[in-house]
C-alpha cells in the first residue's frame, strides 16, 4: 500500500492547478506548452500513486502511454510553433485568433 | 524519514512549477521545467518505481525538454513582444474558478482513495521478479493493442511534424 498517498494526491492536485493557471494566464505559446507538460506530470503522479496503492500494472502502463503521447505532442506542437513563427513573426497566442468567431 | 523526504520533494516540485509559470524569460521557464521533471522522477523513486523514474528522466528531462530548448533557440524570441506576455487584467473570477477547480480535484482524488483492488504487483512479486518483468508481462498480454497503437501514433506524429516544418 502507498505509504503517504494523500500527500501525493494533494501534491499532484496543486501541480495540476499551477499548470492550469499558467495555461490561463501566460501568452507565450511555449510557456503554455510547458504548463501543459506540468499538468501531464501531475497526472502521471496520480497514476503512479494509484498503481502503487492497488498493486496493479495498469497505472504504470498508462504513464508510459502518456509519455509517448507527450513526446508526439511536443513534436507536432513545436512544428506548429515554428510554422506560426515563420508566418507571423510571433508566438503570442492572442494573435492567433483566426478560428475565433 | 521518508515522509520528510516526500514533503521536501513536494515543496521543491511546487516551487519549480511556480517558477515555470512566473519566469519572464522563456529559456528560464524551460530550465525550471527540467528541474520539475527531475524532481517528479525523484517522487516516482520514492514510490518505489525506479524504472518509471529512469524513463521520466530520459524521456521528459532528456528528450522532450531538449527538444523544446532547441525549438526556443530556432525561434529567436528576443524580438518578440515580451512586455505583454503575462496577461495584465486577469479578473478575480478566473482565480476563483481555479480555486474551485483545485478543491474539486482534491475531493475527487482523496474521495477515490485506495480501492483495495489487488493486482499482480504485490510486494513479494515485486521483490521476486522486479517491476520491469511484471510490466512487460502486462504490456505483451493485455496491453498489446494500446501498445501497438502508441507506435502508430508516434509514426503519425513524426510524419506530421516533418510535413508541417518543412519549407514549402
Amino acid at each position: 500500500m502507498a505509504d503517504h498517498q494523500n500527500i501525493y494526491l494533494l501534491l499532484s492536485a496543486i501541480l495540476f492547478t499551477i499548470g492550469c493557471g499558467g495555461v490561463l494566464t501566460r501568452k507565450n505559446a511555449i510557456v503554455v506548452f510547458l504548463c501543459i507538460e506540468i499538468m501531464l506530470g501531475a497526472v502521471n503522479l496520480v497514476f503512479i500513486t494509484f498503481s502503487r496503492a492497488n498493486t496493479s500494472p495498469e497505472g504504470i502502463f498508462m504513464v508510459m502511454c502518456v509519455m509517448a503521447v507527450a513526446a508526439a505532442e511536443a513534436a507536432v506542437g513545436l512544428a506548429i510553433f515554428v510554422l506560426l513563427y515563420r508566418k507571423t513573426g510571433s508566438i503570442n497566442i492572442d494573435k492567433f485568433n483566426l478560428l475565433k468567431w | 524519514m521518508e515522509y520528510a523526504l516526500v514533503l521536501f520533494c513536494g515543496i521543491i516540485a511546487i516551487a519549480t512549477a511556480i517558477m515555470v509559470v512566473v519566469s519572464r524569460n522563456t529559456v528560464h521557464s524551460a530550465l525550471w521545467m527540467i528541474g520539475n521533471c527531475v524532481i517528479i522522477a525523484a517522487l516516482f523513486l520514492l514510490l518505489h518505481f525506479p524504472f518509471i523514474a529512469i524513463l521520466q528522466v530520459i524521456v521528459y528531462a532528456g528528450a522532450i525538454m531538449m527538444f523544446i530548448l532547441y525549438a526556443i533557440m530556432m525561434l529567436n524570441l528576443r524580438h518578440s513582444d515580451d512586455s505583454a506576455d503575462i496577461a495584465g487584467n486577469i479578473s478575480m473570477g478566473r482565480y476563483l474558478i481555479l480555486a474551485l477547480f483545485f478543491v474539486g480535484v482534491v475531493v475527487l482524488g482523496i474521495g477515490f482513495g485506495p480501492m483495495a483492488l489487488q493486482g499482480s504487483m504485490t510486494e513479494p512479486a515485486m521483490m521476486k521478479f522486479g517491476e520491469v518483468e511484471l510490466l512487460a508481462n502486462y504490456i505483451f498480454s493485455e496491453g498489446l493493442i494500446p501498445f501497438e497503437l502508441v507506435s502508430v501514433l508516434l509514426t503519425a506524429a513524426i510524419v506530421g511534424a516533418i510535413y508541417l516544418a518543412k519549407k514549402d
